[in-house]
């Protein structure tokens, strides 16, 4: 879709082997690239491909070793953010960078760096006109969110609305074409806001260009008129999203063809005593009367929006909130005064959502964290056994391709992926294992980690664990899972065994909403 | 349209590569050894423009004032490692000192057991508070160093206790030594390493430094947090409680404006010195002995050397910066607050 | 992934149900929020007032009202600048050891018994430049060399403190010879002592520069979070220089203000001065980590402690006793603070 004309003007940005290493790793390589007014550019890679490393040269988080950006055809040096936000570039992160004490209106303001414009007059702050402006912000993006509540009190979706909205406002700042990098924006997304922001982007492109990276391949082809893939570095394909398959794009992204497992759903037999038994579990205001059981070896996915409770539900199973009321039962003993290391005492694991923050301890060695709950033989009492400790890690290291293969290095210096991995391996290591509950286990996770998550999460199930995974997307559920559990409102709308009622992304959808 | 890779040069690549491995390492071994180094470079100066500072037993009489400030800084650097601090500690020294004081005598020698369990009791109730309320362990240690300081006040009465009678079964630990080290020095150094023993060793001291380090990430590996907690407040309290006596074994009285009186800063600089980080999950009990000595120094060289007594605190107050922006470890992007 | 294409549902009304429950449940919340605990703190106030009244007929008089609130002042000077430093996440010791070397330059300055010169105006000038000198260092070592505050305004304390003791010498006390400096500090004017209306002023300007100018509204920010302050492009380095100047700042016109009350000054003017602004700020409600809390909850802390010390002083109440009192008032008053939002995943420092 690159056409004759784009190409021969001026380009909004151009990179000229933009290059930068921390230590000994070089994270990108001699990267040259262009980008047009008018387009859509995907950005793909594995994690650790360098994708993160060159949004942070471009929004002046890094400085590069060499190579040069230019903007508008002259060159520049990003110094700080500042600069970069000067030039027109507008950022919205993977993780969400608002500032949760201050108004909508403020932090809309914000990105503009003084935070001029007609919102002061001496110095100080015209709140009405802030307001006013923010308003108008905010409905362009049809959103009709108050500007005067503070950002603390919105959902999570809200947020991302005021992400945005905040991310275009450099275009009414700065006048010239702006340069919108969206960071993976809808990796925390439900359904339906991916629409509106896929409709956001197509509008953008009126009057300036974007950088959208995603690991969703189908939401690339259908939103980006040109993709670039990074493998290692460097830049291996800079395509039209005409020209390439989806297949392709992973080949070129993972280096190997791509293998999607079906899984076999097997048959269940109900006089098993059930791994995980829950009945009418309540808690007011987030779910009520919840009942469900899950059998050894068997994947009950749960769907639902984000209000759903769903959340809420899977944590309270691993003792990490309270219940009201009701019961819970983990292969067959009731949960009494439950907290999480009773769950764990039990056999119960939980993934979180948030990796960096409650799945792991970043500043520990890998080996540390893979050991830190069931220690094994890495503890003899209360004593540590530091050597062996390491050669546990190792043999996980092995078996799930860990990179860099170095368990003594700070689990907080390793990408998403591998993250990801040593978190399931702190829960697999538990010979005991009997509720494995997975909260986004594939979130942010480009798709060769994913696949190992996923083949361990069987394997785990062959082993006889109970799994109750809260999935990214309807074919995540219908992928890993023989249950299908759909919440609204924080009770249970549907229930659904995949191998006998086959529901459809419909039926599912119809019981979410 | 794929695009040509262009090859870095080899060259610059691989001095790069060395360099950073030699900055790592480098920085490897200044984190383990540089609270020493830094002790000893300024004890070798103040011997050698001082000669007789040695001859006369300058180290003994670093080590016997440095004693008190050791345990009162291994405890300190336990709370530092899970995150929290402790300013109520030296109170509570004070507070058991003059308890010991006024028990000694009639309870001989049960007396220091019975104030080691209260002292320790005093910081247990601590770290129940901050467990259990969640309240930021600054503002409500603060307000327990106040109570502990009036407890201080009212139990002594406002006057110097003396020990009436037993206090042969104190002194000897600052009267007797090994090597010219004083017996109140090697406890605060047995302390030391039993400190560290449990933070490398131990499931307990691996679960304190997790605290530390993201104590969400802590929960949520099933470490029982409020329990750990109340352990190194509990220990804090423990090793004020092992400050006091080596007070009385020093001065054979208390009271609440005397000897210790002002322990809270020097112990909190000590563990500092030590390399441990104020904002949690890193420090090296062995290296906070280094830190205690330097923080014992820093007023006697000073005298030593021939400062005058009015320059005393500046000297001191630079020295804290420059000790600190020696030995900090600091990541790059860090948040400094 | 081509779902929510197929779906024939409209995303916006369906999704936004959900969000609206989540609003429903803020709002509840939200009415009270921010308003819960100052409207403790004025509670607890009244009370106090009330039974220090029945105490002891003095305690509620113009007079002991004038008294309060001049003592309420200098910790009240202190604590504005103290905000901001606790507003931003950071906190700052240095407080008596800023006062101490303001308070001795600027005594020595002026007319004293020790002679020397009387630089009148400058003399002023010279000691609130001291005091910023020491918050601008404060702020750049903070910054530059990357030490937290907690170390850098700790050794700046006795930095301070050092200079005071040398400045001070081994001479007698230089007490302040000019009566107008000495008298200028209680002489009431509109009922009330000039110090009084000094700190209300000041109170009231840093009220407006956090609510209405962009400096205040990035300390908010700052302390919210300084990574996306920093990644947003804002100045934060400057601003934290600026605000450890305005914390330096008023410690020193503390340490004036403490030398012209006692009409005369040693190095230690400050002392004590530290121990009661802090828990005043953490009383009045702004939180440690930063990024909530305000000028006026502080001075209301502020006026709490020192209704406390004042009525307790009036009640008859040994002085000893007094620090355990405030101490336990500071225990209570985060205690309650903190006993709603317990839960078991929170984190508190």
């Amino acid at each position: 879709m690159t056409n004759h004309t784009v190409e021969t003007a001026t380009p909004t940005i151009r990179l000229v082997d933009v290059h930068k290493s921390f230590g000994s790793l070089t994270a990108v390589k001699a990267i040259s690239l262009e980008i047009h007014r008018g387009e859509v550019v995907g950005l793909i890679g594995e994690n650790g491909a360098g994708k993160s490393t060159l949004i942070k040269i471009l929004t002046g988080i890094y400085q590069p070793d060499g190579g040069t950006i230019e903007v508008n055809g002259s060159e520049v040096k990003f110094r700080t953010p500042r600069d970069s936000v000067g030039a027109g570039i507008g950022v919205v992160h993977q993780e969400q960078s608002l500032f949760t004490n201050l108004t909508v209106a403020e932090n809309i303001a914000m990105s503009n760096s003084s935070g001029s414009g007609t919102a002061t007059r001496f110095g100080f702050l015209r709140w009405s006109n802030l307001y006013k402006s923010a308003e108008e912000t905010l409905a362009i993006i049809g959103s009709k969110l108050n500007p005067k509540t503070r950002v603390g009190d919105l959902s999570f979706v809200d947020r991302q609305m005021v992400e945005i909205a905040r991310a275009i406002r450099v275009r009414t700042s700065e006048g010239a074409s702006p340069l919108v990098i969206l960071d993976e924006p809808t990796s925390l997304l439900e359904r339906g806001e991916t629409q509106i922001l896929e409709r956001e982007i197509r509008k953008l492109k009126s009057f300036g260009s974007v950088i959208f990276v995603s690991h969703r391949l189908g939401e690339i082809m259908r939103i980006c008129d040109r993709v670039i893939v990074m493998r290692n570095g460097e830049k291996v394909a800079d395509r039209a999203t005409s020209e390439v398959t989806e297949d392709e794009l992973f080949k070129l992204m993972v280096g190997r063809e791509s293998h999607s497992v079906v899984r076999e759903h097997g048959a269940l037999d109900r006089a098993e005593t059930p791994a995980l038994e829950v009945r009418s579990l309540s808690r007011k205001g987030h779910f009520s009367d919840l009942s469900l059981s899950v059998h050894p070896g068997r994947v009950t996915a749960i769907l639902g929006t984000s209000g759903s409770g769903r959340e809420e539900f899977c944590r309270a199973i691993f003792g990490a909130e309270k219940f009201d009321s009701g019961s819970l039962h983990i292969n067959g003993v009731a949960a009494k005064n439950w907290r999480i290391h009773k769950a764990v005492k039990h056999g119960v694991a939980y993934v979180p959502s948030e990796r960096k923050v409650e799945g792991m301890v970043g500043g520990f060695s890998a080996a540390e964290n893979l050991t830190l709950v069931h220690p094994g033989t890495a503890a003899f009492g209360p004593f540590l056994r530091p050597w062996a400790q390491n050669k546990i890690a190792q043999g996980w290291f092995d078996t799930l391709d860990v990179r860099p293969n170095n368990v003594n290095q700070e689990l907080d210096r390793f990408s998403g992926g591998n993250q990801q991995k040593v978190v399931l391996a702190k829960w697999l290591s538990n010979p005991n294992l009997r509720v494995l509950v997975l909260d986004h286990p594939l979130r942010g996770l480009d798709p060769g980690a994913a696949q190992t998550v996923n083949e361990q999460i069987k394997a785990a199930c062959k082993n006889g664990t109970a799994v109750l995974l809260l999935a990214d997307t309807l074919e995540e559920a219908l992928e890993m899972g023989d249950d299908i559990v759909v919440m609204r409102d924080g009770v249970i709308s549907g229930v659904y065994d995949v191998a006998i009622d086959d529901p459809s992304t419909l039926d599912l959808l119809e019981k979410m909403v | 349209m794929t695009s040509t890779i262009i090859a870095t040069e080899p060259a610059v690549d691989i001095t790069k590569q060395s360099r950073a491995r030699l900055a790592h390492r480098a920085g490897k071994f200044w984190r383990a050894g540089g609270p020493a180094v830094i002790f000893v470079a300024m004890f070798l100066v103040v011997a050698i423009l001082t000669p007789a500072f040695l001859g006369g037993g300058g180290f003994t009489i670093v080590a016997s004032s440095a004693a008190p400030i050791l345990l009162v800084a291994l405890g300190q650097a336990l709370v530092l490692n899970i995150g929290s601090i402790d300013l109520s500690n030296a109170s509570i020294t004070l507070l058991g000192a003059i308890l010991l004081a006024l028990t000694l005598g009639p309870l001989g020698a049960v007396s220091p057991l019975v104030v080691l369990l209260m002292v320790t009791l005093f910081g247990a109730v601590n770290g129940v508070i901050v467990a259990f309320a969640q309240v930021p362990s600054f503002a409500l240690t603060l307000g327990t160093f106040g109570i502990f300081q009036a407890a201080a006040l009212v139990v002594s009465g406002a006057t110097t206790v003396y020990v009436s009678q037993n206090a042969g079964l104190i002194t000897p630990l600052y009267t007797s030594a090994v090597a010219g080290i004083p017996l109140t020095f090697v406890l605060g150094v047995v302390a030391a390493a039993l400190a560290w023993f449990m933070l490398r060793f131990t499931r307990v001291g691996q679960g304190m430094t997790a605290i530390g380090k993201n104590e969400s990430g802590a929960i949520f590996s099933a470490v029982r947090t409020r329990k750990l907690k109340i352990v190194a407040y509990s220990l804090s309290g423990f090793m004020a409680g092992l400050a006091g006596i080596t007070i009385i074994a020093q001065a054979g009285s208390a009271s609440s404006t005397g000897l210790g009186s002002d322990l809270l800063l020097p112990g909190i600089a000590a563990a500092i010195f030590g390399g441990t980080s104020i904002s949690g999950g890193v420090t090296n009990p062995l290296n906070v002995i280094f830190g205690a000595l330097t923080v014992a120094l820093v007023p006697i060289a000073t005298a030593v050397i021939g400062i005058a007594a009015q320059a005393q605190n500046l000297v001191y107050g630079i020295i804290i910066i420059l000790i600190v922006a020696l030995t900090l470890t600091r990541s790059r992007n860090a948040i400094i607050k | 992934m081509d779902i929510t294409l197929k779906a024939e549902h409209d995303p916006m009304t369906t999704d936004t149900t959900a969000i609206r429950l989540h609003e429903e449940t803020n709002s509840r919340r939200l009415r009270f929020r921010g308003k819960g605990e100052p409207l403790a703190l004025i509670g607890a106030l009244i009370v106090l007032i009330s039974i220090f009244s029945i105490l002891n007929p003095r305690f509620a008089t113009l007079v002991n009202l004038q008294n309060i609130l001049s003592q309420a002042s200098l910790p009240l000077i202190i604590g504005v600048g103290a905000t901001f430093v606790i507003l931003i996440g950071s906190i700052d010791l240095s407080v008596e050891g800023v006062m101490g070397a303001a308070g001795v330059v600027f005594v020595l300055l002026s007319a004293n018994s020790r002679g020397g010169h009387d630089l009148g105006i400058w003399a002023w000038v010279a000691a609130i430049a001291i005091g910023i000198a020491l918050g601008a260092a404060n702020g750049l070592i903070l910054t530059r060399i990357k030490l937290p505050s907690f170390i850098v305004t700790f050794g700046m304390w006795f930095i301070g403190l050092g200079i005071a003791t040398i400045l001070y010498g081994t001479d007698a006390l230089p007490s302040l010879t000019n009566d107008a400096l000495t008298t200028w500090v209680s002489h009431i004017a509109f009922l009330f002592p000039n110090v009084v209306w000094l700190a209300a002023a000041l109170l009231i300007v840093a009220t407006l520069v956090l609510r209405f100018t962009i400096f205040g509204r990035a300390t908010l920010a700052i302390g919210n979070n300084e990574e996306i302050a920093r990644s947003n492009g804002m100045p934060v380095n400057k601003y934290k220089v600026v605000i450890f100047i305005i914390a330096g700042g008023m410690s020193a016109l503390a340490g004036i203000l403490a030398a012209m009350q006692l009409g005369a000054v040693s190095n230690n003017v400050g002392s004590g001065y530290l121990f009661i602004t802090i828990p005043a700020v953490v009383i009045g409600g702004t939180a440690l980590s930063g990024g909530k809390g305000g000028m006026l909850q502080t001075a209301l802390g502020v006026l709490l402690l020192t209704v406390l010390n004042n009525g307790l002083v009036l009640a008859g109440v040994s002085p000893d006793y007094q620090s355990a009192l405030s101490g336990a008032i500071l225990v209570a008053a985060i205690v309650a603070a903190a006993w709603s939002q317990r839960g078991r995943l929170r984190i508190a420092k």
